[in-house]
C-alpha cells in the first residue's frame, strides 16, 4: 500500500466571477497523492487542469471563488491568510510552469532568482544562498553551475531554462511539485531529458508529482496514477493501467484511440470524437461528454438529465468512472 | 520528370546576409544545402526539432522566402527568380496551411470573403455555390460562410484555412504544423480530413512537423531535419521501423508512447542543438552523436543508400545497420 497522502484535495470547486455571469471552471473535484507518487491530470483545453493546480497552490486571481478542501499535510490551504500561504507556497510545494522564459525574470541572473527562491523560506546569508543555488543548478543537470550561474536567462535554451524553473521549484526540497505541462514547449530530446531528471529528483526525495499533461505517451511512462478531466469534472480515474488497458469511460477510450503512436505503423483512420470540448459553464445538466458521445444513445435520457459521478468500477480496485453506461464502452 | 511536383535542389538560406552570402560574417544558416522532391500523390513528412529549417524550408518551397542559392523547381518549371504576379499561376500549384488558424485568418473577415480572396488572386469571382462546395470538402457547411473566425473553434478554422488553400484547386498543400495547436481528439478530426481530401482530390502533400507520430501516421515518404540539412529519407515505413541515421534512431526512441511499462530503448541525447550561427564542421549532429569518430569532423556526410533499400537514405559514416 502507498503512503499516506500528502496532498489530498476534495470537492474543489472554482468559478470565476466575469462579466458575462459566472463561469464554473472547475465543478467538484478529488484526488490525491502520496510521497514520490506521480498523479497525472489529464484532459483537453478547457478541462479544467490548470485551474485547479493554480487553485490549489492559491495562485488564481481576485475574481475566483475556490471552494473545497485542499490539505497539504493535513493542513487545509483554501481560505489561509495570504502571508501563511506565502510561507508554504514555493516551500512546501511548489510549481512548474510550462514556460520557463515567462517564469523567469530577465533582470537577474538565474542564480540570484534560484538564491531568492531560497532565502525566502530561510534566514541564511546571501553567500549561503548562493552555495544552494549552485548546488540545486548542478543537481538539475547544468554543466559548470558554478559558472552558469551568474549568466541571464536568455543565455540559457529553452531545455536549460526549464532546468533552472525545476531548481527553483526544488531548493526548499518541496513535499510536493505541480507540474503544468513542464515539456509541452520542448523538443522531444529535451524532453526525454526533463522527465528523467523529474523522476530522479522523485527517486532521491520523495517528492509527490502532480503533473498537468494532455500528452498521453508523457502520462503513461510517467504517472502511477491518473485523472481525467472532461469540462471541469472528472470523468475518470485510476491507475495508469487502469486507464490505457481498462479504460472506462467512452471520453478516454476516444481520447486513446485518437492519438497516433509512432511505434506501431498507422491505422488506416484514426478514431475521432466528433465535435470540440463545451466551453465552460455551457453544460449544466446530465453528462457534460454527452453531446459528443457515442454511446449516450444506449443509455437514454439518463446522460442528459442526470449528472454521473466517479462510481467505482466492480472488482477494480480504486477504478472509478464517471460514466451511466455502467460496462466498459468497449464491450458495449 | 512529369510527375515531379516540387524539386529543390542545393536550396540554402541564410538570414543575416544581405546580397553577399559569400561573405564572411554572422548568418544563421537555417537551411544549409537541401536536395527535396515531392512527387504525384505523395505525402512527404518534413520532420525535425526547432530550429532545425524544416520551416523555412517551406517557405521557400512557396516561394515566400528567396532562397540564398539552389533552385526551385514547380511542376517542372524553375521558378526560382520568378517573382509578383508572374508567381500567381505558380501558387495555383502549390499552397500552404500555417499552424495558427488564429494568426492566419483576418478576423474582421467573414469567412466568405476569407475564402473568395484566392479566387480573386486569381482573377476569378467565385460563385456562392463554389464557397459552399469547399466548406463542404473540408466538413463546414453553408451556413458558416456569413460567420466570422472568431466564432469557430481551432479545430475549424484550422479547416477555414485548409478551404482557403483548396480553393485555387492546388496540386500540392505544404502543411506547415497544422495540428500542433489543436487538442488530441481535434487533431485525428483535421489529419483523418488531409486524408480523406488526398485520397477525393488527389492532393499531395509537405507536412511539416515536429511529432514523429502525427506524421507516421499520414505520411509515404519523411524527409529528417538537423541543423538545416536533411539527415536521413525514405519511405515512411522503413524509417521508422529501422532508422539508419543515429539522430532518427535517437529522436524516435524519445518519443514517448501511449502504453504503460512499455520497453523502450532510450537513447537520451546530451546537450543541445548547436547555433545554426556556428555549425560542426563535418557532419551537424557529430557533437551529440553517440557514435561519432574523428572522421565526422572532416567532411560533411552526403545522402547515400542504406544497406538493402533503394529509396531509403542516410547521411552517416556510420549508419544503422537493419537488425533483423
Amino acid at each position: 500500500m502507498a503512503d499516506r497522502p500528502v496532498l489530498e484535495v476534495h470537492d474543489l470547486h472554482v468559478t470565476f466571477r466575469t462579466e458575462n455571469g459566472l463561469v464554473p471552471a472547475v465543478d467538484g473535484i478529488d484526488f490525491a497523492v502520496a510521497p514520490g507518487r506521480t498523479l497525472a491530470i489529464v484532459g483537453e483545453s478547457g478541462s479544467g487542469k490548470s485551474v485547479s493546480s493554480a487553485a490549489v497552490m492559491g495562485l488564481l486571481p481576485a475574481n475566483a471563488d475556490v471552494k473545497g478542501e485542499v490539505l497539504l499535510d493535513g493542513r487545509e490551504l483554501v481560505g489561509l491568510p495570504a502571508d501563511e500561504l506565502r510561507a508554504i507556497r514555493g516551500n512546501d510545494i511548489a510549481l512548474v510552469f510550462q514556460d520557463a522564459l515567462s517564469a523567469l525574470n530577465p533582470y537577474y541572473t538565474v542564480g540570484w532568482q534560484v538564491a531568492e527562491a531560497y532565502r525566502l523560506h530561510h534566514s541564511v546569508s546571501k553567500k549561503e544562498a548562493r552555495r544552494r543555488a549552485v548546488e540545486l543548478l548542478d543537481l538539475v543537470g547544468i554543466p559548470g553551475a558554478a559558472r552558469r550561474a551568474g549568466n541571464y536567462p536568455h543565455e540559457f535554451s529553452g531545455g536549460m531554462r526549464q532546468r533552472v524553473v525545476i531548481a527553483m521549484a526544488l531548493v526548499n526540497n518541496p513535499k510536493v511539485l505541480i507540474a503544468d505541462e513542464p515539456t509541452t514547449a520542448l523538443d522531444v530530446t529535451v524532453q526525454a531529458q526533463i522527465m528523467r531528471l523529474l523522476a530522479d529528483v522523485q527517486a532521491e526525495f520523495g517528492t509527490a508529482l502532480v503533473l498537468i499533461s494532455h500528452d498521453l505517451g508523457v502520462v503513461a511512462e510517467t504517472a502511477d496514477d491518473v485523472l481525467v478531466m472532461y469540462a471541469g469534472r472528472a470523468a475518470e480515474r485510476g491507475t495508469v493501467r487502469d486507464l490505457f488497458h481498462r479504460a472506462a469511460h467512452p471520453y478516454s477510450l476516444g481520447l486513446l484511440g485518437a492519438v497516433p503512436r509512432v511505434d506501431v505503423p498507422p491505422r488506416p483512420r484514426l478514431a475521432t470524437i466528433p465535435g470540440t470540448p463545451p466551453s465552460p459553464g455551457s453544460i449544466t445538466t446530465g453528462c457534460p461528454f454527452q453531446p459528443r458521445c457515442a454511446y449516450a444513445e444506449r443509455v437514454g435520457e439518463r446522460c442528459v438529465t442526470e449528472r454521473p459521478e466517479l462510481t467505482p468500477r466492480p472488482g477494480e480496485g480504486d477504478h472509478e468512472a464517471a460514466c451511466h453506461l455502467g460496462r466498459r464502452p468497449a464491450d458495449a | 520528370m512529369p510527375d515531379e511536383l516540387l524539386r529543390l535542389d542545393g536550396v540554402r538560406k541564410y538570414f543575416g546576409v544581405r546580397g553577399a552570402p559569400w561573405r564572411e560574417g554572422k548568418a544563421v544558416r537555417a537551411v544549409d544545402g537541401v536536395d527535396f522532391v515531392v512527387r504525384k500523390g505523395e505525402t512527404v513528412g518534413l520532420v525535425g526539432e526547432s530550429g532545425s529549417g524544416k520551416s523555412t524550408l517551406a517557405r521557400v518551397a512557396t516561394r515566400l522566402l528567396d532562397p540564398t542559392a539552389g533552385t526551385v523547381a514547380i511542376g517542372g518549371a524553375d521558378v526560382t527568380k520568378v517573382r509578383g504576379r508572374k508567381l500567381r499561376p505558380v501558387r495555383r500549384k502549390i499552397q500552404l496551411v500555417f499552424q495558427d488558424p488564429q494568426a492566419s485568418l483576418n478576423p474582421r473577415q467573414s469567412v466568405g470573403t476569407i475564402l473568395t480572396t484566392p479566387f480573386r488572386a486569381q482573377g476569378v469571382r467565385p460563385t456562392r455555390a463554389q464557397l459552399v462546395d469547399l466548406l463542404r470538402q473540408v466538413g463546414l457547411s453553408g451556413e458558416h460562410l456569413e460567420r466570422y473566425p472568431h466564432e469557430f473553434s481551432g479545430g475549424q478554422r484550422q479547416r477555414i484555412g485548409i478551404a482557403r488553400a483548396l480553393s485555387v484547386q492546388p496540386e500540392l498543400l505544404i502543411c506547415d504544423e497544422p495540428v500542433s495547436a489543436l487538442d488530441v481528439s481535434v487533431q485525428a478530426q483535421v489529419l483523418n480530413l488531409l486524408a480523406d481530401l488526398r485520397d477525393e482530390l488527389g492532393l499531395s502533400y509537405v507536412l511539416v512537423a515536429h511529432d514523429l507520430a502525427v506524421v507516421r501516421q499520414v505520411a509515404s515518404r519523411v524527409a529528417v531535419m538537423y541543423l538545416g540539412t536533411i539527415v536521413e529519407e525514405g519511405p515512411a515505413a522503413e524509417v521508422y521501423s529501422a532508422p539508419a541515421h543515429p539522430y532518427t534512431k535517437a529522436l524516435l526512441s524519445a518519443v514517448p508512447v501511449p502504453e504503460p511499462g512499455a520497453e523502450r530503448d532510450r537513447i537520451v541525447l546530451s546537450g543541445d542543438v548547436p547555433t545554426p550561427i556556428d555549425p560542426p564542421s563535418g557532419c551537424p549532429f557529430r557533437t551529440r552523436c553517440y557514435k561519432a569518430e574523428d572522421v565526422c569532423a572532416t567532411k560533411r556526410p552526403v545522402l547515400e543508400p542504406v544497406e538493402g533499400s533503394t529509396e531509403h537514405r542516410a547521411a552517416c559514416y556510420f549508419p544503422e545497420t537493419p537488425t533483423l
